[in-house]
């Protein structure tokens, strides 16, 4: 009784709060599992369907804390199944793409031009499959010439373990043993 | 004559040892000197039969796994040249040598580049040659992306899964020929353009989904070992899952691999609970986002 009280006293809080807070706005892309605290182990207190909108407030590992308006539910999510972003990303992106740079923005370009994304408004809509795309059809792939001058000029480019080294340390990343997957259920 | 025995007896035994020893020691070293020079010899033998049954199961030498890598990651450039951003094209061989240094083949010539495509996608040749393409790459949103996106296509280097593929399309007696030690020069670079053509075929026709489903699997192990969240690669999935399939910016990406879908619940479910320790790791997204922006 006592924990009913407390939830229904973190989501009414929430959502006072979420207009100041949430900011990041994500999509449930695969129907997710619920649980209480960022682990596999942790109590599942519920479940939010694929294609609902979510307010994210944070994240931690493989995982991020969301809070569905629909569901009235807030919990744990793993990241994998929300992707970041609003319903029609690229159209309203121009600010973020601007921070990304001009490569960004030339992508963001030829994607408005196309329905690139599922979301957007226009992906039911046929044609745009039959424009081919520059560079690297399976056909041009088949019969492209080697261009070996662009080899050349991509080994020059190549990295040696003192500057990988010291590029990985700037950025604050170390080597740690971790073993391999098996990939079976233990 | 019992006492004669006994004392004949007991002579031989005290001089026994006196003489015998030291031819025995000779000989001792004779046959440990014989023993290392066989030794040495089955050695060298094993090792030319282990060659000679790696040639016939289509395995090449580093050095030849090289060549035919370089011409192969060639004929990709050939269809899409570099980007022109030699600070772009230095981040990114940084980020995949980091990467594939923590791999058992970090000894490799790692070269990492990124192509001037809208396709979405990222190719890997034997050797250690590595593309992304241009489209790929801006879907990214931090380094640690970029490191999975890497790691994966590192994976496919070290488990040399297209020298396996061509292994399987290639005929025995093609290998044989290849392996025949006096086989002439222009002879050799033949055979090894045949090879050649047929990893250009694998690109388009992708390789055995199971090979993707282990580079994913790989992927993820090698970007936590090098410092980054290795859920990252999922990000990237995730993201790529939610591109209209229709999209022709996709077309060969979706012909070359599982569906994507199936490869993050493949890939979340092994992963599952197993690498939470290094989910704290880098995404170091400051740093991604000076690269190839602002002057």
């Amino acid at each position: 009784m006592l924990m009913k009280h407390f939830i229904l006293l973190a989501v009414l809080s929430v959502l006072l709060i979420a207009p100041l807070q949430a900011n990041q706005q994500g999509i449930v892309v695969r129907t997710a599992a619920v649980h209480a605290s960022p682990s596999h182990g942790a109590q599942r207190v519920g479940e939010i369907t694929a294609g609902t909108t979510v307010s994210i407030f944070s994240r931690q590992g493989g995982w991020k804390e969301v809070f569905s308006e629909e569901h009235s539910i807030i919990g744990w999510v793993r990241s994998y199944q929300v992707r970041e972003g609003n319903a029609a990303p690229v159209v309203e992106t121009t600010n973020e793409s601007d921070s990304r740079g001009f490569l960004a923005g030339l992508a963001s370009f030829s994607r408005k031009a196309s329905s690139f994304f599922k979301s957007d408004s226009s992906a039911t809509s046929s044609g745009t499959a039959t424009i081919g795309v520059r560079g690297l059809s399976e056909e041009e792939i088949k019969t492209a010439r080697a261009d070996f001058a662009e080899f050349e000029k991509m080994i020059k480019f190549a990295s040696n373990s003192k500057r990988a080294g010291s590029f990985a340390r700037q950025g604050g990343l170390s080597s740690t043993r971790v073993p391999h997957i098996s990939g079976k259920k233990q | 004559m019992k006492i004669l025995s006994q004392v004949i007896l007991l002579v031989s035994l005290g001089l026994g040892p006196a003489v015998t020893t030291p031819s025995f020691a000779l000989s001792l070293e004779d046959l440990n000197e014989e023993l290392k020079q066989a030794g040495e010899k089955l050695k060298q033998k094993t090792r030319q039969g282990q060659e000679a049954i790696d040639r016939a199961r289509g395995k090449l030498s580093t050095e030849e796994e090289i060549e035919v890598g370089g011409n192969l990651i060639s004929g990709l450039l050939g269809a899409a040249p570099l980007v022109d951003d030699a600070g772009l094209q230095q981040y990114v061989n940084d980020v995949g040598y980091w990467v594939a240094a923590q791999s058992r083949r970090s000894d490799l010539p790692w070269s990492f580049g990124v192509i001037d495509s809208e396709g979405v996608n990222a190719f890997a040749a034997p050797g250690g040659y590595v593309v992304i393409t241009l489209g790929l790459y801006n879907l990214l949103e931090n380094e640690a992306q970029l490191a999975g996106v890497l790691a994966h296509e590192i994976a496919h280097v070290v488990r040399k899964h297209h020298l396996k593929a061509l292994q399987k399309t290639m005929k025995r007696e093609f290998w044989a020929d290849l392996g025949v030690k006096a086989a002439s020069h222009e002879h050799h670079a033949e055979e090894l353009k045949k090879l050649i053509n047929s990893g250009v075929q694998l690109y388009a026709s992708g390789l055995d989904r199971k090979y993707e489903y282990d580079a994913d699997l790989r992927a993820v192990v090698l970007a936590a070992r090098a410092g980054y969240d290795p859920y990252a690669l999922l990000d990237v999935l995730t993201t790529i899952d939610s591109i209209n399939p229709e999209a022709s910016e996709l077309t060969v990406f979706m012909n070359t691999h599982p569906p994507t879908a199936q490869r993050l619940d493949q890939l979340g479910r092994k992963m599952d609970g197993r690498l939470d320790d290094y989910a704290s790791g880098r995404h170091n997204t400051a740093r991604f986002r000076r690269v190839g922006g602002d002057p």
